[in-house]
């Protein structure tokens, strides 16, 4: 059986504690973190040492911030890196295991105007493996896992597909970087969502679950049962993690999410 | 770490999804079969129903405008050399029309529609939004309706298969007799099934020159149902038994698409008494196929004679029963059914259909045994295909003695009815 997790600012409650106590209520297994810029999470680590205490499970992060390890700006892909070289730490020193990352969020789109990004195929490829040695280098110093996101094609230009993640990481040859997949991309970006998963078995690490919709699993089209198939195919021992719009009341919906996801598998 | 037969299966099952339909193994059979489908739906319909849907609609979307379903859809990605007989030796196109899936001319056995059914009860919501049961019975009633139509050679109310390829059990040594009398093509040919199995495993050079003499033969005459055309007909038992299963299927979709479910209980009872009365022998307990062109019995002991069990009211079910219990077929000792008689000196273990077990006839032979209150030996049967599949992995046949696997690995209809017996647990 999948384990579920869901990413902290969907659950109510003031504090992680509270957050958790809701989130084991409704099913969950785990909460993933959202990792600020100006090293916010860092600043966080007395209220996460505090929860880790009281057996909150936080396991990952997902990074949150309006520059990433691929930006276009050296200044900003230089402090993009080294915010989550400071949240694979942060992670790290909780027993966690991970913080994803997409290459880039809300910077270029091929598909819209202008079209062409003012930089090369080469000159992103360069970025992405050097950004990608650099983080997967720290994360496997700290112990812990970088998850790369493919995104859409309409918030990134550079990784929208498993493969392409896969192979980014196969050129690092490093084991401490993982792929995050996100159902809601791949319903996107994907010949076939279930059929890249298979394929992506070796790199797959994380995974979060979404509708085709953006809302919560059982709202749209997503094949469920085959997704879920094929994690359980591959031997994915990992969280499903819930990042997503809620659709309803919201306790509602996130309290219909883990029975639904469990009658689908 | 090690995963359970649930995940195998599934993985199987998904690295040979091609998109819309299930290949039945990569190198052999790299194109969607017809029977194969149907198996495959009944497992696909736990992994994902909506693949299942899937499976059984792309099948029927190469139906015929005579309502044939071909026993090969080919898959137009895959090279056309990759299989023979492959779409240049069809020719479908000129029977179907341009814009047609290429398809071959022949049929295999029509356990559609319980596949049908079966896939629907799995996730009955997501079939009715998705209009699955309205789409497919239309096309499942005009494949019947082709079958019952254009096939009653014999003129006694019972499909006649032309070539040994259309039993589903190419090689059965039933079919030896009818096969001898037909010459082997002139033509030259390469095979490629030898390409990817073991010689001792398929059919022989001879028995393939004649499959392809019957083929031509059928292409050539533009695929009329012609007896005169065909030097192979025969009433095969296990085309009528699904067939028959099949009705009673289609009288469910009737119930649940709001219709008249009599015409196919009438349909099932005919079939049904026509298979008990002209096919049955009450001497050695099996049904045996009849030859049309000599009108006599071929008496043999291939597994095909104990598929009528899938029939719901069989009035011989019992005297089956006790013949899948006998020397012949040890099914309770072995829990796996060889496809032909143990005793026979015809019996090979490891060639195809001359003595292997394959899942579908257990799965079939599981089905009927249930259907007839035999739950003991059903649940040997269950238990003696898990087993097998547990240790030699998801290969196509196994010998029944030694449980060596055989032919194709990741097979798929194999993988498929090993998720449908874990999920009757």
């Amino acid at each position: 059986m999948p384990e579920f997790g869901c990413q902290e600012q969907l659950l109510p409650g003031e504090t992680l504690e509270r957050k958790w106590e809701f989130a084991q209520a409704a099913g969950y297994h785990a909460i993933e973190l959202r990792g600020r810029g100006e090293y916010a999470l860092l600043d966080r680590l007395p209220e996460l040492r505090r929860a880790a205490a009281a057996g909150v499970v936080m396991p990952t992060v997902c990074v949150e911030m309006s520059h990433f390890f691929a930006a276009f700006d050296p200044e900003l892909r230089a402090d993009a890196i080294a915010q989550l070289k400071s949240q694979l730490s942060v992670i790290a020193e909780l027993g966690g295991q991970g913080v994803m990352t997409p290459a880039s969020y809300g910077m270029f789109s091929r598909k819209l105007p202008p079209f062409e990004p003012p930089r090369s195929e080469a000159e992103d490829h360069e970025v992405l493996l050097a950004g990608l040695t650099e983080l997967g280098e720290h994360a496997r110093t700290e112990g812990v896992h970088l998850y790369l996101e493919p995104l859409n094609r309409y918030e990134d230009h550079m990784v929208n597909r498993l493969e392409q993640a896969a192979g980014l990481i196969e050129e690092t040859g490093l084991d401490s970087i993982r792929i995050a997949a996100d159902t809601y991309h791949m319903n996107i970006e994907e010949d076939d969502p279930v059929t890249a998963l298979t394929k992506a078995e070796r790199h797959l690490g994380h995974v979060h679950v979404s509708e085709s919709n953006r809302f919560q699993p059982g709202t749209g089209h997503v094949d469920w049962p085959g997704v879920l198939g094929a994690l359980a195919a591959i031997g994915y021992t990992g969280y499903l993690t819930l990042e997503c719009r809620l659709r309803g009341e919201p306790t509602t919906a996130l309290g219909a999410v883990p029975s639904f996801l469990r009658r689908a598998s | 770490m090690s995963l359970g037969l649930r995940e195998r299966a599934s993985r199987v099952l998904l690295d040979n999804w091609h998109g819309q339909s299930t290949i039945p193994a990569s190198g052999l059979y790299p194109h969607q079969w017809s029977w194969d489908s149907a198996f495959i739906a009944l497992g696909l319909r736990h992994l994902s129903p909506r693949r299942a849907q899937r499976e059984l609609e792309s099948l029927f979307g190469a139906q015929w405008p005579d309502g044939r379903v071909p026993h090969i859809v080919f898959d137009a990605s895959t090279p056309a050399d990759a299989y023979f007989p492959g779409p240049a030796f069809w020719q479908s196109a000129a029977v179907t029309a341009p814009g047609h899936p290429a398809t071959s001319g022949l049929i295999q056995p029509p356990v559609h529609a319980l596949a049908a059914w079966e896939t629907f009860r799995a996730a009955p919501e997501l079939a009715r939004e998705r209009g699955f049961l309205p789409r497919l019975y239309p096309r499942l009633v005009a494949w019947h309706r082709y079958l019952t139509g254009r096939r009653d050679f014999g003129g006694r109310g019972l499909v006649s298969i032309v070539h040994p390829w259309e039993s589903g059990m190419d090689n059965s040594p039933a079919w030896d007799t009818p096969l001898s009398r037909v010459a082997p093509t002139t033509s030259l040919f390469t095979r490629r099934d030898l390409q990817h199995a073991a010689a001792g495993e398929r059919p022989t050079d001879l028995d393939y020159g004649r499959y392809v003499r019957l083929a031509q033969t059928y292409r050539d005459h533009g695929y009329a149902d012609d007896l005169a055309t065909h030097a192979f007909a025969v009433e095969d038992p296990l085309t009528n038994a699904l067939l028959a299963a099949s009705e009673a299927a289609l009288a469910d979709i009737a119930v649940e698409l709001g219709l008249d479910p009599a015409p196919h209980l009438a349909e099932l009872a005919r079939v049904r008494d026509a298979l008990a009365d002209t096919l049955f022998d009450g001497g050695d307990g099996c049904f045996h196929a009849r030859d049309v062109h000599s009108g006599q019995p071929l008496r043999c002991g291939s597994v095909a004679g104990l598929i009528p069990l899938v029939v719901p009211g069989l009035p011989v079910a019992d005297a089956l029963v006790k013949t899948t219990v006998g020397p012949r077929f040890r099914l309770g000792e072995i829990g796996l059914p060889p496809s032909f008689d143990l005793t026979d000196a015809m019996f090979e273990a490891t060639r195809y259909w001359r003595g292997p077990a394959w899942f579908n006839i257990g799965w079939l032979l599981w089905r009927g045994l249930r259907l007839h209150g035999e739950h003991e030996l059903a649940a040997t049967v269950r238990a003696g295909l898990l087993s097998a599949a547990d240790d030699v992995g998801f290969r196509e046949y196994v010998d029944p003695l030694t449980r060596n696997g055989h032919g194709a690995s990741d097979f798929s209809w194999t993988a498929a009815v090993i998720l449908d017996l874990l999920a009757a647990a």
